[in-house]
């Protein structure tokens, strides 16, 4: 039960949407664009966030766009986890929805949800991080490009009243080979313990993660370690993991040092399949 | 030829359910109903120094918001140690603190949300050894002065200590000195919960007349009647408790909170009906929770494997209040040993406050933590005596002619056949001899097992009582006061009633709710009891019946009652069958061909009190707390990964004397259900405490529970060593299934790492950890 009442907008275009979140804000409702809903209902119904209003992005042609347009493939906001997965557009991006929360879940998620969520993991980001993916935002002062990684740090950077319209990414990127590593501490479906992605660019191994710190991270200085081909696999390794070791994050679900361990089998697993 | 008892017929609330359209107390119709809600406990332990209410208080449609001062009671089943809400200071996270009355449910959570409270925080306690060390914080300084309601327990006072228990038997002090084997170890197993799928949830009202009507989902309907009659100066007969299906109670809904707290607000109201709502994140942290339990473990053996000696200390950990925790320390002690013939047994087991969510009965009342610690040294004896853990088992198994700890002399009645129960789940699981096999490079498959027993530890003088009428049809209801909390316990005892009267089980209707006005006492629908006490007042409800039933075919066919014969539902004289008198027209009195009326209506009453029972013997333990004993064997089988420490269950396998098989696929569901919670408790769920004493997995975001997917091939037999004295022989079974799989369980990752597990929960990581303290 979500005990206070709110006003719920359902705009039917980006230009509505910005310019409602403007009048309730003006109104101190302190409002929230609404994807899929579900991080937004469970954290109302427990109390640690009480929005006067939602304004509710499904309705709007542009965020519910699936498919490959020239040179890039073009997601919506709107767009839910299952249908990605379903779509199989973007194998890796669609393997990383299929293990995020569970199916009944993966139907009501949607990308942009994921993406703009306060819960750590943000699993979908992953995948983005690796293929020189750009965002497509709507705000105050209308429509923008961004490269993601710009966008993203630790976690989405909107200013207010912006939202995310699309998710642009270059074709040549979607069918490269990859590495999808989500290790929970006892579930099939849960939270990661640590979730490794994986992108080989030709030779060029990109690596990014989430679960083992406090936010989802693509280190350039663990990638150049990895990518050190002059040394043997197991100093790859150890160089890696001692820039990595620091961030190792301890929560309900794991210490930092388990995270460590299971970390380095996945880097370890990864390095020889991709000898 | 048996006419219900053996078949395997579907619940009698199946179709309800699977239909949806049972229902349960929240799911009642709420006109005119008020309703409440909680705030609890921000910190673990704390003074109040104030509650400001005035944000609540101005909100339009609050009706009243109640806090500890308007609470002056305390309550308690052994000890009145835990106010209805919190009154100066808060013992546990979670504790409620004040509780908003108002029109409807978003009201009272919003005025729940305007409280302010200001605390002072003070020093805490976990775990139960640190309550008991030196310059602990007392939970409760003021023990000596609360009131006892049973005699049975045992407060220390100026301790955290709520009660202890000893066990002395033989002399272990020289048996230890003749062992060649001996092994002590240390086990840490944190609280959990229950997880019933159905959140507790309460109502009440009080009628113009005084009456006070409490709906609830609860165990115990009799046992709320009597602490609101015991607390609040009500007669008895003016509370009427309702119960509608239980969805899942596992001891969780035995105990008597919620149903305290909506009268408490319905009265403060004039009477009109409140109901209480609370949150999944309060059913788990407000309301009691299972115990924790720390051990000492010492077992002493010869070199082929003979048990001698056991010296044990168990600390029950029972949170801030007692509740019914004193008894399962009882419960423990009295099955200390586990079922083996230790001749020398010394045991101390302690019921110890702690600042965390208190306890109550949980599935086995604490034999699942009790059967994990002292199953985990068994089979570190078997390790050092270089024996199979199953023939070891077999070996000291208790058999008739043994005596049980508390020197009960055993009977094949009382302890059942456990030899056979190890024999036949070693078939069962296709046991392997215990060692790991390999299967794959870093990976091993292995198998555990456990043995298991419970007796049971009511008062020496519950009672139970069944009614049985008639319809125009012939067929019957009946009528108990046995909650239905999904262990199919109706359906076993319309079973009984069927078997008895020699007809169908489809003609015995069962009355699912219960109503303290309509239907007879039946102490709680606790310790797998519906069976042996329901079964028997019901068993006796059936000979009332079937004498009544003979008087009037005595009377229709005119002759003596002795001759009277009935069977399939029909009355007949001996001999004669072919000239019969169906059930319909008989059972409301017989109307010969010539218009007169000849017996009388038939109903059915029987009542049952536990006899034979006593009291434990203070400084030994010796007497007897239960009728008999249920023992069986477990194994399972696990396939782990010896590089990341992760495992699966492949299967498990259950074999228990259940005395008589009543229904068979019932009693296969229902303790595969216990193994299914047994493994899910073992492998992932804990209540952990961080550092300010707040639960670290305070919702289902964080706590696991074992999904569907996750489990593995049940296995199921039984062995049949009747109980006089039981119905058909049937023994109490349906906890049973939890009680040795977290011990099994932990014994095959023992084996299969080769490391000596003392703890729970069995998470990759905790294995991972064992394996990196080996390294030091």
């Amino acid at each position: 039960m979500i005990p206070a009442n709110f006003i719920y907008i359902r705009p039917d275009c980006l230009s509505q949407a910005a310019i409602a979140f403007a009048q309730m804000q003006k109104e101190g409702r302190a409002p929230l664009y609404y994807g899929g809903g579900s991080e937004i209902i469970t954290m109302a119904r427990a109390g640690s966030i009480s929005p006067g209003a939602v304004i509710d992005i499904k309705s709007i042609p542009e965020c519910n766009v699936l498919g490959l347009s020239g040179d890039k493939l073009i997601i919506g906001a709107a767009v839910t986890l299952s249908t990605i997965k379903e779509s199989r557009l973007f194998p890796l991006l669609g393997t990383a929805c299929g293990r995020i929360s569970d199916h009944t879940n993966q139907c009501r998620i949607t990308l942009g949800g994921n993406l703009c969520g306060t819960i750590i993991y943000r699993e979908a980001s992953l995948p983005l991080m690796l293929s020189d993916a750009e965002l497509l935002l709507y705000g105050p002062e209308g429509a923008k490009i961004c490269a993601f990684n710009t966008i993203f740090n630790r976690r989405m950077q909107l200013k207010p009243g912006e939202f995310v319209v699309q998710v642009h990414i270059p074709a040549t990127a979607i069918n490269l080979p990859y590495i999808h590593v989500k290790k929970a501490a006892q579930e099939k479906m849960d939270y990661p313990l640590v979730n490794v992605t994986a992108l080989r660019v030709g030779e060029e191994i990109r690596v990014a993660f989430s679960g083992f710190g406090s936010y989802p991270f693509r280190d350039f200085e663990v990638e150049r370690a990895l990518n050190d081909r002059g040394n043997s696999p197991k100093s790859r390794l150890d160089a890696a993991m001692a820039i990595l070791s620091q961030q190792a994050h301890t929560d309900s679900e794991g210490s930092g040092a388990y995270r460590v361990f299971v970390l380095r089998n996945i880097l370890e697993g990864m390095l020889e399949e991709w000898r | 030829m048996r006419y219900a008892v053996g078949h395997s017929i579907p619940r009698k609330e199946s179709w309800a359910k699977v239909s949806g359209r049972a229902k349960y107390t929240g799911d009642l119709p709420a006109h005119g109903t008020f309703f409440a809600r909680l705030l609890t406990s921000p910190y673990a332990h704390a003074r109040i120094l104030r509650i400001d209410t005035s944000g609540a208080e101005s909100l339009e449609g609050v009706k009243a918001v109640i806090t500890g001062s308007d609470c002056p009671w305390l309550f308690g089943i052994m000890i009145r140690d835990r106010p209805a809400i919190a009154l100066n200071e808060v013992r546990y996270a979670g504790e409620p603190v004040a509780m908003v009355v108002a029109v409807d449910e978003a009201t009272a959570e919003l005025g729940v949300r305007a409280i302010l409270v200001e605390y002072e925080p003070l020093p805490f306690v976990i775990k139960p050894s640190e309550a008991l060390a030196e310059g602990a914080v007392l939970l409760h300084p003021q023990l000596a002065a609360y009131r006892k309601v049973v005699d049975e327990v045992y407060p220390e006072a100026g301790t955290n200590i709520a009660s202890r228990y000893r066990i002395r038997k033989g002399d272990i002090k020289s048996a230890f000195s003749n062992c060649d084997v001996v092994v002590s170890a240390r086990f840490f197993l944190p609280p959990s919960d229950h997880f019933a799928m159905e959140v507790r949830c309460a109502e009440a009202a009080i009628t113009a007349d005084g009456t006070v009507l409490v709906t609830t989902s609860s165990q115990s309907p009799y046992s709320v009647r009597q602490q609101l009659s015991d607390v609040f100066n009500i007669p008895a007969g003016k509370i009427r408790v309702n119960v509608p299906f239980v969805g899942g109670g596992f001891g969780g809904k035995s105990s008597v909170v919620l149903e305290i707290l909506a009268y408490i607000a319905s009265k403060k109201l004039g009477g009109k009906p409140v109901r209480l709502i609370i949150s999944r994140e309060q059913d788990m942290e407000t309301a009691p929770c299972r115990i924790g339990l720390e051990a000492d473990i010492k077992l002493g053996a010869l070199r082929d494997g003979t048990l001698l000696a056991a010296e044990i200390t168990y600390l029950v950990d029972c949170g801030a209040y007692s509740d019914i925790a004193p008894n399962m320390a009882k419960a423990i002690a009295v099955d200390c040993t586990g079922p083996y013939n230790i001749p020398n047994v010394s045991c101390d087991s302690l019921c110890v406050y702690t600042n965390h969510t208190f306890a109550t009965a949980y599935r086995s009342f604490a034999h699942e933590s009790q059967a994990f610690c002292i199953e985990r040294a068994v089979d570190m004896v078997a390790r050092k005596c270089g024996m199979c853990p199953l023939e070891l088992r077999l070996k000291n198994a208790i058999r008739s002619g043994d005596y049980t700890p508390t020197q009960v002399l055993c009977t094949p009645s009382i302890i059942g056949d456990l030899p056979q129960c190890i024999e036949k789940v070693k078939l069962l699981s296709n046991w392997n001899g215990g060692k790991p096999m390999a299967v794959g490079p870093n990976k091993v498959r292995a198998m555990g097992i456990s043995c298991l027993w419970k007796t049971e530890n009511p008062p020496t003088d519950a009672i139970s009582g069944a009614l049985v009428t008639f319809n125009s049809d012939g067929s019957l209801y009946l009528n108990t006061g046995v909650a239905e909390i999904g262990s199919g316990g109706k359906t076993h005892l319309a079973q009984i009633l069927a078997e008895t009267l020699k007809i169908d089980a489809g003609q015995v209707h069962v009355i699912s709710q219960v109503d303290t006005a309509l239907s007879p006492e039946h102490w709680k629908t606790v310790a797998s009891f519906t069976e042996y006490m329901a079964g028997n007042a019901v068993y006796r409800a059936a000979q009332d019946i079937l004498n009544q039933l003979r008087a009037n075919g005595a009377e229709a066919f005119k002759c003596s009652a002795d001759e009277i014969e009935v069977e399939n539902g029909r009355v007949y004289r001996r001999g004669n069958p072919s000239s019969y008198i169906e059930f319909k027209d008989i059972v409301g009195g017989y109307k010969a061909q010539d218009g007169s009326s000849l017996g009388e209506p038939v109903l059915g009453r029987g009542g049952f009190m536990l006899k034979g029972l006593t009291a434990l013997d203070k400084n030994t333990g010796r007497g007897r707390t239960g009728p008999a004993w249920t023992v069986g064997a477990q194994v399972v089988e696990i396939e782990a990964d010896l590089k990341d420490f992760s495992y699966r269950i492949l299967s498990a396998s259950s074999v228990i004397d259940v005395g008589a098989v009543i229904n068979p696929e019932l009693m296969r569901s229902v303790v595969a259900g216990g193994m299914a919670m047994g493994m899910s408790m073992a492998s992932r769920e804990a209540f952990f405490y961080d550092e300010k004493g707040l639960l670290k997995t305070p919702n289902l975001r964080t706590y696991k529970l074992m999904h569907i997917g996750q489990e593995p091939d049940y296995r199921v037999g039984f062995v049949e060593t009747p109980e006089d004295g039981s119905p058909y022989g049937v023994r109490p079974y349906s906890e049973h299934g939890i009680i040795g799989i977290p011990a099994a369980l932990a014994n095959a990752l023992s084996a299969a790492f080769g490391k000596e597990i003392t703890s729970l929960p069995l998470t990759p990581e905790m294995l991972w950890r064992l394996w990196v303290e080996g390294m030091r």
